[in-house]
């Protein structure tokens, strides 16, 4: 979607936005210090709800979802059900029993429950890994709406996105900014869904709630262009829709940045309502992401144009491609542009941030520098953050799928690791670190085995798909987990009691 | 004391204690709810293509939006809500009560009602 020429508005309204948000964060911090934990704003369970959805929206779910739907039809609503479906197993399997244990990271977790720095440190990489994987498609995202921005083609601009990516966190931390994550909900649901309404408003569809009213742009696509939408698996099978499904789901309940808001919030009770509300949050995202792809379609087709033409850059740009068809001014488009480098940003910097500590506590002192002061590890994340950083350029300047392909495969990844090993370690005492380490090992090995696995057996590939291997791998990774831990020493009697009795408030036992 | 067999832990196949049998009870019938609603809309539509091709699906509409299209990215998302919901409320309230017996216990331990 280069268009070789500056946006100037557009780029005025994403630096105003920015402005606000950090002028928000900085009265935040000024007004309220003490009331605020590192993780942001907890004004009651609304506030937990703003801060889970505006920690969880990213580039995916602004640019990607759309993009995906475009392209695929109701393929994509695998996405839609998978990153919303998560939320419920999270609720109901983890929210409440992970707060109890009263641990801030997922390798915390990983080692206290476990009893080993094995684990822990496997954890670590594998969050790092998630981390990196992750990043790479929300500067995917950063990158191509800067190359809009600026007219500047995509490889400089992920350069540019990274340099402004890296600025905006380094300034942000230099200032002490704490994120108003229900001003960065309220700034992201407004830029997403306002556009939307003006698009079936000049349609003539049904404005007030658009997330219906593009059901008559289905309707013209079928009787007037002959667009059938109605056979969902005609291009598909039952098993990759359920497959991505559930890999999506599964990796929601284990993605370590989705889980360490559980660790902080203040009440078991709150983070319980928290979660409901966060899950109503990016409901009313996943209801309207279709729209854009279904009305960028009927725009090609009223005008003639070849479905896509510009390939997976420009269906990931679509949102904002179905604004520009439909004649929307182009403030409306800067509003856009400004919530999908909004939510990529603030994603990015929680994750690159999250990466660094991994490296700084659990990897640096335990793997490379054993008699590391404070110091030494603050300067190490410090590093490892400008490292992450440019790792993931390099990775985005060739990423291998669209935004939120690359962006599932980090989900598998989770699903197939850090899923199964809270999942066990909550729900069964009995599970050891022989167990969580041959779980982990497992998992790596089934969500990487697409790549190098494909051509010599073509069936594994069948059977864990890159972006949707959990559906399998992880019910694998959890009899793994059973077995080896079924064939060595039980954990010490203090965590089975631990899990027992603090966790599960089973006295009798 | 724990013993070292498994038997005897708890876990979510075997919960042990009235909390967690009956906090499991609520788990595993939300998960139920959660699952036959993702497996039997995708199954519905499934069939309904196999067997009458895209003419029923075309004419079943809800809003103008084909109804596999409203019931995937409707409907199901909001089941989630409500699914969410109602694992809370019956945690809140099996909090409250939990909290109350342990309180009248106390209160008769104290008075000696119960010696």
């Amino acid at each position: 979607m280069t268009t070789g020429t500056i946006q100037l508005i557009p780029i005025v309204i994403v630096a105003v936005m920015f402005a606000v948000l950090i002028l928000s964060g900085l009265r935040n911090r000024i007004r309220n210090a003490s009331e605020y934990s590192f993780g942001g704003n907890y004004a009651g369970r609304m506030g937990i709800g703003a801060g889970i959805a505006s920690n969880w929206m990213s580039a995916a779910s602004f640019l990607g979802l759309a993009g995906i739907f475009y392209l695929k039809g109701y393929f994509a609503m695998a996405y839609v059900i998978g990153w919303t479906g998560g939320y419920v197993l999270l609720l109901v399997l983890m929210a409440t029993q992970i707060r109890r244990f009263g641990k801030f990271t997922t390798p915390d977790f990983v080692g206290f429950r476990y009893e080993s720095d094995a684990a822990r440190t496997i954890a670590a990489l594998i969050s790092i890994v998630i981390t990196l994987i992750y990043c790479v498609a929300q500067f995917r995202g950063i990158a191509l709406v800067v190359s809009w921005l600026f007219g500047i083609e995509y490889i400089p601009a992920v350069v540019v996105g990274t340099s402004l990516l890296v600025s905006f966190i380094v300034v942000s931390g230099a200032l002490g900014v704490t994120r108003n994550q229900k001003l960065q909900y309220f700034v992201l649901i407004i830029t997403f869904i306002l556009p939307l309404m003006l698009l079936t408003h000049k349609l003539g569809y049904f404005w007030v709630l658009p997330q219906f009213g593009y059901g008559e742009a289905i309707t013209e696509l079928q009787q007037q262009f002959g667009l059938n939408w109605s056979e969902p698996f005609a291009n598909t099978s039952l098993f990759k829709w359920f497959a991505l499904c559930f890999t999506l789901m599964f990796g929601t309940a284990g993605l370590p940045h989705v889980l360490s808001r559980f660790y902080m919030v203040p009440g078991i009770r709150d983070a319980r309502w928290g979660v409901v509300w966060g899950l109503f949050f990016i409901a009313l995202i996943y209801w309207s992401a279709p729209a854009y792809g279904v009305l960028a379609r009927l725009f090609e087709a009223r005008n003639g144009l070849l479905h896509n033409a510009g390939g997976g850059d420009a269906a990931d740009m679509i949102a904002l491609s179905a604004a520009t068809l439909g004649g929307l001014p182009i403030w409306t488009i800067g509003l856009l542009a400004a919530g999908a480098i909004s939510a990529a940003f603030s994603t990015t910097a929680g994750l690159l941030m999250t990466g660094a500590a991994s490296f700084s506590f659990d990897i640096y002192p335990r793997l490379i520098n054993r008699n590391a002061s404070e110091l030494d590890k603050t300067y190490a994340a410090k590093a490892f953050f400008l490292i992450l950083a440019l790792a993931v350029m390099v990775l985005t300047f060739k990423p291998w799928g669209m935004i939120a392909e690359i962006t599932a495969f980090a989900f598998a990844i989770a699903g197939n690791t850090i899923f199964p090993a809270f999942l066990l370690g909550i729900w069964w005492p009995r599970t050891n670190s022989t167990g969580v380490i041959c779980g982990m090992l497992t998992g790596l090995f089934i969500s990487f085995a697409p790549l190098f696995l494909s051509t010599a057996l073509p069936s594994a590939a069948w059977l864990f798909p890159l972006t949707s291997s959990a559906f399998i791998g992880a019910p694998l990774v959890i009899t793994v987990m059973v077995v080896s831990s079924l064939l060595t020493a039980p954990p010490s009697e203090a965590i089975r009691l631990f899990v027992s009795r603090d966790v599960h408030e089973c006295r009798n036992s | 004391m724990i013993s070292n067999s498994s038997d005897t832990e708890p876990s979510f196949i075997k919960p042990q204690g009235a909390t967690m049998r009956s906090e499991v009870r609520v788990i595993k019938l939300v998960l139920a709810g959660w699952f036959l609603a993702i497996v039997g809309f995708q199954l519905f539509a499934y069939l309904l293509e196999a067997n009458y091709s895209a003419l029923l699906l075309t004419d079943l509409t809800f809003f103008n939006l084909p109804i596999q299209f409203w019931l995937t990215g409707q409907l199901l998302p909001l089941w989630f809500v409500i699914l969410c919901v109602i694992f809370n409320l019956w945690m809140d309230r099996h909090t409250i009560q939990s909290s109350e017996g342990s309180l009248r216990f106390r209160i008769k331990a104290k008075t000696g009602e119960d010696e």
